[in-house]
């Protein structure tokens, strides 16, 4: 009998376990009230308790709270724009350790895949720090995941300096008209809406300065004259100097599919050298209309067409096809690729030597081409950083005031540059001098009071700023990002630059496109759009994989015939599996912007 | 007499508390799981919460067949299941000649040598054997460098955006990854041979070739048919990783197969339900094919496995 019994206690036990177990996982984990915390009581927070911070907080954002760092937590931060899956480690996760005594955990789906986001999110608890696209964040507002922080805001001085954008940004979550507070918007600015403020747009083409020189600096009318130089370029210039074979580009897939743009990523970007720029399935044109992704005179086609062009003329890197990011990267880096599509690609090259030498990279002007900006990001990039409606008050103050540190000139500096004395130093004037510039590029290893370690490997993981480097510094009136730094232009206002700006008779390439008429600058708007219903989500997903499989295949198919056969098979498939229903879909939603959008153009 | 059979009733439940751990073990993890196929019938997008306004009926299975574009890509998929999946059933003896002749060596180092080698792969995971293979096959890889240097070809050749031979390729890699671990239940097997049979035929004065034929092949049959059995009934699992991280745009269509496409269909992008539905189909598909077998099972060998 003692036996029976205690096999069903077993039992028992076995099954309240299991089912305990998994009512967790189901349950939808919005309680504020977690008893776990008991130890450590709230009254910490307003009597400042134990060793309260000392010159961590006063350097830095001077909250008006005083927070307890006597206990270490670790915060998990879901994050949609981070490149890597884990601890934050480095010299980065030393600072947050010291100053903060927090350990960062950072989920990002870009690495654990997407999928990540419905796991998470099924469970109730996203994270205690998210950051995620707009309209997703929207969805959970809606749905109770994302914590108020409405009256804990008006605490933290360095975000209450966007107050106005982050309030404009709340007011257009659907369902919260009276404004209540849940996001922080990415890369806000305290320029403008409507200006461009950046010496260079997002994307145009640019070439070695004297690469371009030893060709003969020839004027380039077109797509074609662009093939032309990058062709005579590579022919005189095959290999880097290790010998290693240089091309003109090199493409890669696995960022396919991002950024709200149907297509393969590296001709979705190129769209924009003609003013156009893809929205989902759909492409806006300067004038404000949209038309199909697919239509046969579209830019999107045109853009795949040079591409093959370029590969038929033996341009194009032959490992494009299956390559990744990071088989790209040390390319550019060791002088291997000739074309470059995005401004950032530059910083894995120039630096102020190379601008001295005369073998930087810098925007080449195509005539024909009209290019097209998004205006400073005033009111955000899109994407919105929030706290998990799941996280205790305890951990709530610590992360209000990591994020107001994040604001912060201290933290915004430690973000976009990096560590005093190592990356930069200030001059007798205030203002910042540019150190160890190739940090970031060469991996450099920081001082051993950091703990050492490459500066790259111990950077930011969370890859995301809440202040934008266009922003202006308080402490010294320029902007964060060091190309904009009085002492940086000086140092590169160098021989290639003279020469550049007698060419083209401006001194940026920016300068240039608004001289000569050639940028369309949409402006900053705030707006959120909504997320796929999931019908529209699965035909989106399908057209997506035969428009991606049949982009590449088109590039490499080896003839005009072939090219043509491919793209009619294409949009014959994507068609067949009702692909005009994400366009219907694509065409209202991207609407909304629009009218937005042409609001603030009228109200200039 | 009743007091008898009473003893019997106790020691019949006890028995059958003894088993009853492993019946809840099975009823939680096997069972209790299926709940989740509601899903099906939903329109589910997290964060919303599942409410019955949101009921769809059986939409998403008519999704997977809604044109002909998706019907022709699940034909498709289940082609490449079915194909990939079959040439590694075919080829299903391969570990055990393995094996077999594993056994032949008499050197004891150098078996050990070889048995360790081809079973370490195992231990890989398919995200490295990509980069191993990238390292190897990219047009700047070993192969393509090294034939390039002695002048067997000028253009670097390209192997892995390809989609030439495709199932056979993979099928070698799958091979070389796992080859030296099917092979240790045979290896085990083998260990368990009587002796006293292999003595007998070498004084009869078989040779090895023969005692292989006639005795350790026939002794390994049962074990066998059993690892043939477990692999048809994952006939449709034929993995996920290997594909996902070898497909590209060139070998795609040939490379899909059901686990790649219900992930690259839905989890992406949020059609839970039709992933769900989609593995539904795919349990049924399991579900008939266990039958055949068994039914095949039970004309050849005269009894089934179920």
């Amino acid at each position: 009998m003692k036996r029976l019994l205690s096999i069903l206690l077993v039992v028992c036990l076995v099954l309240t376990m299991a089912l305990a177990g998994c009512g967790d996982t189901t349950s939808k984990g919005t309680r504020t009230d977690s008893p776990s915390t008991g130890g450590t009581p709230k009254a910490e927070d307003s009597t400042g308790g134990g060793k309260a911070t000392g010159g961590g907080d006063s350097s830095g954002s001077g909250g008006t709270r005083v927070i307890s760092h006597d206990k270490e937590i670790t915060i998990e931060n879901y994050n949609v724009a981070a490149n890597f899956h884990g601890e934050q480690t480095g010299w980065f996760g030393k600072l947050l350790k010291d100053k903060f005594n927090i350990k960062l955990s950072i989920l990002a789906p870009q690495v654990a895949g997407d999928a990540l986001y419905q796991t998470r999110i099924s469970s109730g608890h996203l994270g205690d720090i998210v950051l995620l696209e707009g309209p997703n964040f929207a969805d959970c507002v809606q749905n109770g995941l994302i914590k108020d922080i409405s009256d804990e805001i008006k605490n933290w001085p360095n975000l209450m300096e966007y107050y106005n954008q982050i309030e404009a940004y709340n007011k257009s979550i659907p369902g919260n008209e009276e404004g209540k507070i849940y996001g922080i918007p990415c890369q806000m600015t305290n320029t403008s809406p409507t200006v461009y403020s950046q010496d260079v747009i997002y994307s145009s083409p640019q070439l070695r300065w004297d690469l371009y020189q030893a060709i003969g600096a020839p004027v380039i009318q077109d797509l074609n004259g662009l093939l032309d130089a990058l062709e005579a370029i590579q022919k005189i210039h095959p290999t880097n100097e290790e010998g290693e074979p240089a091309y003109a580009m090199t493409l890669w897939p696995d960022w396919d599919g991002g950024d709200n743009m149907m297509g393969i990523a590296n001709v979705v970007q190129l769209t924009t050298w003609y003013g156009e720029k893809i929205k989902g399935s759909v492409v806006l044109r300067p004038d404000g209309t949209f038309y199909k992704l697919t239509d046969k005179n579209g830019t999107y086609r045109k853009m795949l067409h040079f591409l093959f062009e370029a590969q038929q003329r033996g341009l194009v890197d032959p490992d494009s096809m299956d390559q990744d990011w990071n088989a790209v990267y040390p390319k550019i880096a060791s002088g291997r690729v000739h074309l470059l599509w995005y401004s950032w690609q530059q910083g894995f090259w120039n630096t102020a030597e190379r601008l001295r030498e005369g073998n930087a990279f810098i925007f080449i002007p195509v005539m024909d081409q009209n290019y097209y900006a998004d205006a400073d990001t005033y009111y955000g990039s899109g994407r919105v950083f929030g706290i998990g409606a799941g996280v205790d008050e305890e951990k709530f103050l610590r992360i209000m005031e990591f994020l107001d540190w994040y604001a912060s000139p201290e933290g915004v500096v430690y973000q976009h540059i990096g560590i005093e004395g190592f990356n930069y130093e200030v001059g007798p004037d205030g203002k910042y001098i540019i150190k160890n510039e190739n940090a970031l590029m060469d991996n450099l290893p920081v001082p051993e009071e950091w703990g050492g370690g490459g500066f790259n490997d111990g950077n930011n993981a969370i890859n995301q700023w809440i202040v934008d480097s266009i922003s202006i510094n308080p402490k010294t009136g320029e902007p964060y990002a060091r190309t904009y730094w009085s002492s940086y232009k000086a140092a590169t206002q160098t021989e290639m630059k003279w020469q550049w700006a007698e060419k083209f008779g401006a001194n940026e390439p920016a300068e240039w496109m608004k001289k000569n008429g050639k940028l369309i600058i949409s402006p900053n708007v705030v707006v959120t759009l909504p997320t796929d219903p999931n019908d529209i989500a699965v035909i989106r997903n399908s057209c997506e994989e035969i428009l991606e499989e049949y982009s590449w295949k088109m590039i490499f198919c080896g003839s005009e015939e072939k090219f043509n056969q491919l793209w009619d098979e294409m949009v014959a498939k994507m068609d067949g599996n009702d692909f005009d229903q994400v366009v219907q879909f694509d065409m209202q939603k991207w609407q909304i912007e629009l009218e937005a959008k042409k609001k603030v153009m009228e109200n200039q | 007499m009743k007091l008898l059979e009473n003893k019997r009733k106790i020691r019949s439940l006890r028995e059958f508390l003894y088993i009853l751990p492993f019946l809840a073990l099975v009823a939680i993890f096997s069972y209790y799981p299926l709940y989740g196929w509601f899903y099906a019938f939903f329109d589910y997008k997290p964060p919303f919460p599942l409410t019955w306004d949101r009921f769809v009926g059986f939409k998403w299975f008519q999704t997977m067949v809604a044109n002909k574009v998706r019907v022709a890509q699940l034909l498709s998929v289940l082609r490449n299941t079915f194909a990939i999946s079959g040439i590694s059933l075919a080829f299903s003896w391969f570990p055990m000649i393995f094996a077999v002749f594993l056994n032949e060596i008499r050197s004891t180092g150098f078996k050990k040598f070889v048995q360790t080698v081809t079973t370490l792969p195992h231990f890989i995971s398919w995200v490295l054997v990509y980069s191993i293979a990238f390292a190897v096959f990219s047009s700047t890889g070993a192969v393509n460098t090294v034939a390039i240097s002695l002048g067997l070809y000028n253009e670097p050749k390209i192997f892995l955006a390809s989609s030439e031979h495709i199932w056979f390729k993979m099928w070698l890699w799958l091979t070389w990854k796992n080859a030296g671990w099917a092979a240790i239940m045979y290896i085990a097997a083998i260990a368990a041979i009587d002796e006293e049979l292999i003595t007998a035929a070498k004084v009869d004065g078989a040779s090895r070739m023969r005692i292989i034929w006639h005795i350790t092949i026939p002794s390994l049959m049962p074990t066998y048919f059993v690892i043939v059995m477990l692999n048809l009934a994952n006939f449709l699992s034929n993995g996920f990783e290997q594909f996902y991280v070898f497909q590209n745009a060139f070998n795609k269509e040939y490379i899909q197969v059901l686990d790649l496409y219900v992930y690259n269909l839905a989890m992406g992008n949020g059609g839970y339900s039709l992933s769900v539905a989609v593995s539904m189909f795919k349990s049924l598909v399991s579900v008939v094919l266990l039958c055949v077998t068994n039914g095949i099972s039970k004309l050849v060998r005269g009894h089934g496995f179920i």
